[in-house]
């Protein structure tokens, strides 16, 4: 193996090592920002109501997070259209929660959906909470 | 010399003997017609639409059959000439006047009814085979004629390509009564005689024929026009399909709408339902689906310049009639109804499948807005896939 190639081995490796760690780190970040909102420390338990609780006020096909993410946040879920929907829980999804583009686009859409209000801070930090300690 | 030959033929019966009629090629010819006409009758009439490519391998068998039974009928031996069995029309209808008395000359070859049912046949097989391939550039965008013929004229051929099947139906029937019938009244058994060439003969002379000229000159005619045609062909099918155009890549749209559902082609509706579904993500069938503002106006305005009235594909034009009480649905359109009306609905709800607005999981290239015949495959319901 040549030097040039081989440092390029080296920092890919590097980098690949470090992926998680950034991913963890921003997530952090957005729990944070969430906590400072919310006022209250988070609970996963409650996360967890929030999760399997069938709710009133949303649209009416899509009354419980479990219509598409199924019970268990391990599982695969599926969209209405048919689309897979990779696990909820980071044990089995790793980049989940660490893009906080994402994060407040599907909390905005599907609390509406689902709730038919936005979430508070409180409930996403619940919910965050809990998908991390499964 | 044929006419000579003919009166010798009817002249009473003396010497009785055995002569090849039909030479090896009219027979080959004979039954490859009958067994592709079979496939392209079943796979036409009866087929799912995934049997496309067998009914257009078939038709373009019949084809080539057709051709070369053409350049056979002017060079080749005598009773398969199309001068050995072209009637004047007194002959012709004295033959019918002594068929219906029951008691018809004998031809060794085709007699003046046959004679007509075999230009007849020709005829409707040569204009089948045409349309056919007008449908298939025109509707399908497919095959040779896929970058000339527009939608509507393959739409218009697909009318006239059926009604010509039920007549080519209607000469089969009428062809195999008549093979009948001559067989009982002459005494030949004439469906024998395509499979051996014998029939029992007056005549007192063969031909002088040479087979190996005939062969020679058929051979030699036929790889001019194959070789003529062959460049036509390739100029044609180089042209890029007739209605299809070029479109950019939007990666948004891929993530922004695809993580949900399969990313509709644009081609799917037309801009004006397009535009109404970009200002109303917060009510999208059922869910929320709101976006950033500059993100969906970037979609709104690439799906709206890309949106159905900007193609020419089967699924474009017929989409584009929508369902008025739900002007951004796809699948309300009374055309997709209609051609899926006769899938179960325990089949959409197949986890493979998902639902109704799940293209890909059956139209294979449902991404490229095709949506071709034989890229039809409806999975099983053990089998998951990855969408």
């Amino acid at each position: 193996m040549s030097k040039p190639v081989f440092m390029l081995a080296l920092t890919g490796l590097l980098v690949a090592s470090l992926a998680p760690v950034q991913a963890g780190s921003a997530r952090t970040s957005i729990l944070e920002k969430l906590q400072k909102e919310a006022g209250t420390a988070f609970s996963a338990e409650r996360g967890k109501i929030l999760f399997s609780s069938t709710h009133k006020g949303g649209k009416p096909k899509t009354n419980s997070c479990t219509v598409c993410h199924t019970k268990s946040p391990l599982k695969t879920g599926k969209t209405r259209a048919g689309k897979d929907i990779a696990p909820m829980a980071l044990s089995k999804t790793k980049d989940r929660y660490s893009d906080p583009k994402k994060v407040a686009k599907w909390f905005r859409r599907n609390c509406r959906s689902v709730l038919g209000r936005e979430c508070t801070a409180l409930e996403k930090g619940d919910f965050i909470t809990f998908m991390s300690n499964l | 010399m044929d006419n000579l030959l003919h009166n010798l033929e009817k002249s009473p019966v003396k010497d009785v003997r055995t002569v090849l009629v039909w030479d090896l090629f009219v027979r080959l010819f004979h039954w490859s017609l009958v067994i592709l006409v079979l496939i392209t009758g079943i796979t036409g009439f009866l087929g799912e639409e995934w049997w496309l490519d067998y009914h257009v391998w078939a038709g373009y068998g019949i084809g080539g059959l057709i051709l070369a039974r053409l350049i056979w009928g002017l060079v080749g031996s005598p009773y398969a000439r199309f001068s050995s069995f072209i009637f004047s029309r007194a002959e012709t209808l004295r033959f019918f006047k002594e068929l219906l008395r029951g008691r018809p000359s004998h031809y060794t070859g085709h007699n003046p009814a046959g004679a007509l049912m075999v230009f007849a046949l020709v005829f409707v097989l040569i204009s089948i085979t045409i349309s056919g391939l007008i449908v298939l550039g025109g509707q399908e965008n497919q095959g040779v004629l896929a970058g000339v013929v527009p939608y509507f004229v393959g739409e218009v051929f697909e009318e006239i390509h059926e009604v010509l099947s039920f007549l080519l139906l209607a000469l089969i029937g009428g062809h195999i009564i008549g093979v009948f019938v001559e067989s009982r009244l002459s005494g030949d058994n004439l469906v024998r005689s395509m499979v051996t060439g014998t029939k029992e003969s007056a005549s007192p002379d063969e031909f002088k024929h040479s087979k190996l000229k005939s062969a020679f000159v058929f051979l030699t005619v036929l790889a001019v026009i194959v070789g003529s045609g062959g460049w036509v062909y390739v100029a044609l099918a180089e042209l890029p399909p007739n209605g299809l155009i070029k479109m950019t890549v939007n990666k948004t749209y891929a993530t922004e709408c695809g993580d949900c559902h399969f990313a509709y082609h644009p081609s799917l509706l037309p801009a004006n339902s397009w535009h109404k579904l970009m200002t109303g993500l917060e009510e999208h069938f059922g869910e929320d689906a709101s976006l950033d503002k500059d993100v969906s106006k970037g979609l709104s305005d690439w799906l709206q310049k890309y949106a159905s009235e900007k193609w020419d594909t089967e699924a474009a034009n017929n989409l584009r009639q929508l369902d008025l009480k739900n002007l951004i649905s796809i699948t309300a359109t009374p055309y997709w109804k209609k051609r899926h009306s006769e899938i179960a609905k325990a089949v959409f709800a197949r986890k493979s499948i998902g639902s109704k607005g799940n293209c890909i999981a059956c139209h294979k290239d449902a991404r490229s807005g095709r949506f071709d015949d034989q890229q039809i495959s409806i999975p099983l319901n053990q089998k998951e896939k990855e969408i």
